[in-house]
């Protein structure tokens, strides 16, 4: 069913029935009135999106619904239905704002062309409406969004700290958008013009990580046919983004440290020193301090990296700015899938504000892709939402073994986006394992 | 007159159809929904929905007719005029349902580009099916789909159901499956 409410309003109860029981077909929701004065009773209790309303009525007439819904409620658009003798009355109406009028009897394909004009003018009102809010109040900073206040700290703190080449740590629980916060203080400062390069520290294997970031000669190792630039080359002139910075093991922490204090480093297989002019942010979801005192972080790294430091707030910090991103992603997602789901019910919102959603927001992000993808309806409804399914317990038997492997693996990774050094230690393995079981059971990264 | 057994759709001609054509909406129905069919004529005279002034039939009281005269044991009933249908509101229409109702009209008229006179060749003969699919989905509570190759998609035009396919999209088949299990706890 669509989710066009509509009211019709005739003193002929045939009238009324026929059109309400053919619009009924068309999946509309359908009330009628038998009266001006039923109209506006109902119109004071539901918003109605369109009124087809008879000119000519005993008591109020139709003009007089008109003039009130248009008061009242200005987004309902209101069609006229005349007899061949009221023309003028129809006339007349449309200058008091309705949207158009019919002659009875109508030929089914004008009503049919007219219901789904009114529909994509009230989908364009609501998107210019969209487009409008984007821009004013400063709810969006780059590609960030927020109306609350620990957002609007965060912006205030960012346009701050941008114009400095000092290193930044951001911190914050995984899924908080530290990775847009790092990319707006680099589209913010003097760097801008060059280049943002990210390395996730967490998703790159041990091994590889100090080709990656340094570079190699040729022939440094047998797979070394063509001398590689590394990151650190690739980011000069630019930012360098260290996210899942807590990741990163010893030995690279110790390389890490030297290139900072340094700002020079020799390709893996080189032997010229390499001078590369960068700026550090560095991210994570880790608590390094703790880390420290475990042994698993320097001591001296941190300090470096932690010259300015602030932490993204959880989603569950700032529930005001729910909405707002939901009807972002709900707005991409509509328009990637080409699916007219334009609207979240109240009743899913209301899960959504109650839902303490421990993985952010790209769980949010997630959630609201796959509503998009599985609604039905031109509204979100909260059996659409993932957080409040729950897959019958059954589901899993027919599963082999392997498939629950496989599912359970994927889970986990998607979870810890795709941070090996964490998804390994949680499923109890070591990285090179878990790697070994990602290419076995081809398991893809989806981004 | 033979019995009818539980869960049957009614086929009801009002007028002349020929066995060949009925025996294929039979099929398609027995296709689509599953269910027995029965063709039985429950009435012929329509001169109670005439309406002079507009030269057509209501089909509204048609609707009520033919689910008051309907065997209890008949789960829908579906007729079939050669007459031109109205409702109060609109000019004309192809035919009409109780929306998860009972009863549903299909007109062969405006199928077959006005010619009063019933026309089995193709395109004519599937667009009757369709059409008579289309109505009873409606009474299995199915609503119009904006899915354009789906049965249950509301067409302007001979033209749009010629070009819609003979098969319910994959969202009316839940919904229809959603409905037979209401109706089979019933």
């Amino acid at each position: 069913m669509s989710n066009i409410k509509i009211l019709i309003v005739d003193d002929e109860l045939i009238m009324r029935e026929s059109l309400a029981g053919w619009l009924e077909r068309d999946g509309h929701a359908v009330q009628t009135a038998a009266s001006g004065e039923e109209a506006l009773e109902k119109i004071k209790a539901t918003h109605f999106d369109i009124l087809l309303v008879d000119i000519k009525m005993e008591g109020i007439s139709g003009l007089d619904v008109l003039r009130k819904v248009k008061e009242s409620d200005p987004d309902a658009e209101v069609v006229m239905i005349t007899a061949y003798g009221s023309i003028p009355s129809a006339i007349e109406a449309m200058k008091d704002g309705a949207f158009d009028y019919m002659l009875k009897p109508f030929d089914p394909n004008e009503l049919g062309v007219l219901i789904e004009k009114i529909i994509q003018h009230q989908e364009q009102a609501r998107e210019n409406i969209y487009l409008k809010e984007q821009y004013k109040d400063r709810t969006r900073f780059e590609s960030m969004i927020g109306q609350s206040k620990p957002m609007q700290a965060i912006f205030d703190l960012i346009c701050d700290v941008a114009p400095m080449d000092s290193t930044v740590l951001i911190t914050g629980q995984t899924g908080t958008g530290k990775g847009l916060a790092a990319k707006a203080i680099h589209t913010n400062s003097s760097r801008r013009n060059g280049p943002f390069v990210t390395v996730n520290c967490g998703a790159i294997p041990e091994h590889l990580m100090e080709s990656e970031l340094f570079g190699h000669q040729k022939g440094a190792f047998t797979d070394a046919k063509e001398t590689k630039k590394g990151r650190l080359e690739l980011a000069h002139g630019g930012t360098l983004f260290l996210d899942e910075i807590g990741e990163i093991s010893m030995r690279m922490q110790i390389d890490l440290l030297r290139v900072l204090e340094d700002r020079v480093f020799y390709r893996v297989g080189g032997t010229q020193p390499i001078e590369a002019d960068f700026r550090v942010i560095a991210a994570t979801n880790r608590d390094l301090e703790a880390a420290i005192k475990s042994g698993d972080f320097r001591k001296d790294l941190f300090y470096r990296l932690n010259v300015i430091s602030f932490k993204m707030p959880s989603l569950s910090q700032r529930k005001e700015d729910i909405p707002l991103l939901a009807a972002h992603f709900l707005y991409r997602f509509s328009q990637e899938t080409n699916k007219p789901i334009d609207n979240i019910s109240r009743e899913a919102m209301d899960e959504m504000m109650i839902y303490d959603w421990p993985g952010n927001i790209r769980e949010l992000e997630n959630a609201i892709e796959r509503a998009v993808v599985v609604g039905r309806r031109r509204e979100i409804l909260p059996e659409n939402l993932p957080i409040f399914c729950h897959e019958p317990a059954t589901a899993i038997k027919a599963h082999s073994l392997k498939d629950v492997e496989k599912t359970h693996i994927e889970r986990v990774l998607t979870e810890n986006q795709w941070n090996i050094a964490r998804s390994a230690k949680i499923l109890g393995i070591d990285r090179s394992t878990l790697y070994s079981k990602i290419k076995r059971y081809d398991i893809e990264k989806i981004t | 007159m033979t019995p009818v057994s539980p869960h049957t759709i009614i086929i009801a001609p009002i007028g002349d159809f020929t066995p060949e054509l009925l025996d294929l909406i039979r099929a398609e129905i027995k296709r689509i929904y599953a269910f027995p069919t029965q063709v039985r004529s429950l009435f012929e005279d329509l001169e109670f929905a005439f309406h002079p002034n507009r030269n057509q039939y209501h089909s509204t009281p048609i609707l009520e007719e033919l689910a008051r005269k309907a065997p209890a044991e008949a789960i829908k009933v579906l007729a079939l005029v050669q007459k031109d249908l109205f409702i109060p509101i609109l000019t004309h229409v192809y035919g009409e349902a109780q929306l998860g109702g009972k009863a549903c009209i299909v007109s062969t008229i405006r199928l077959n580009e006005g010619h009063r006179s019933l026309n089995t060749q193709e395109p004519y003969l599937s667009r009757i099916i369709k059409e008579a699919i289309h109505e009873l989905g409606h009474t299995f509570k199915l609503r119009h789909c904006r899915e354009h190759t789906c049965l249950m998609h509301y067409c302007r035009n001979e033209s749009d159901v010629d070009r819609k396919s003979d098969q319910l999209c994959r969202y009316c088949k839940v919904l229809l499956e959603d409905e037979m299990k209401r109706l089979e706890v019933k």
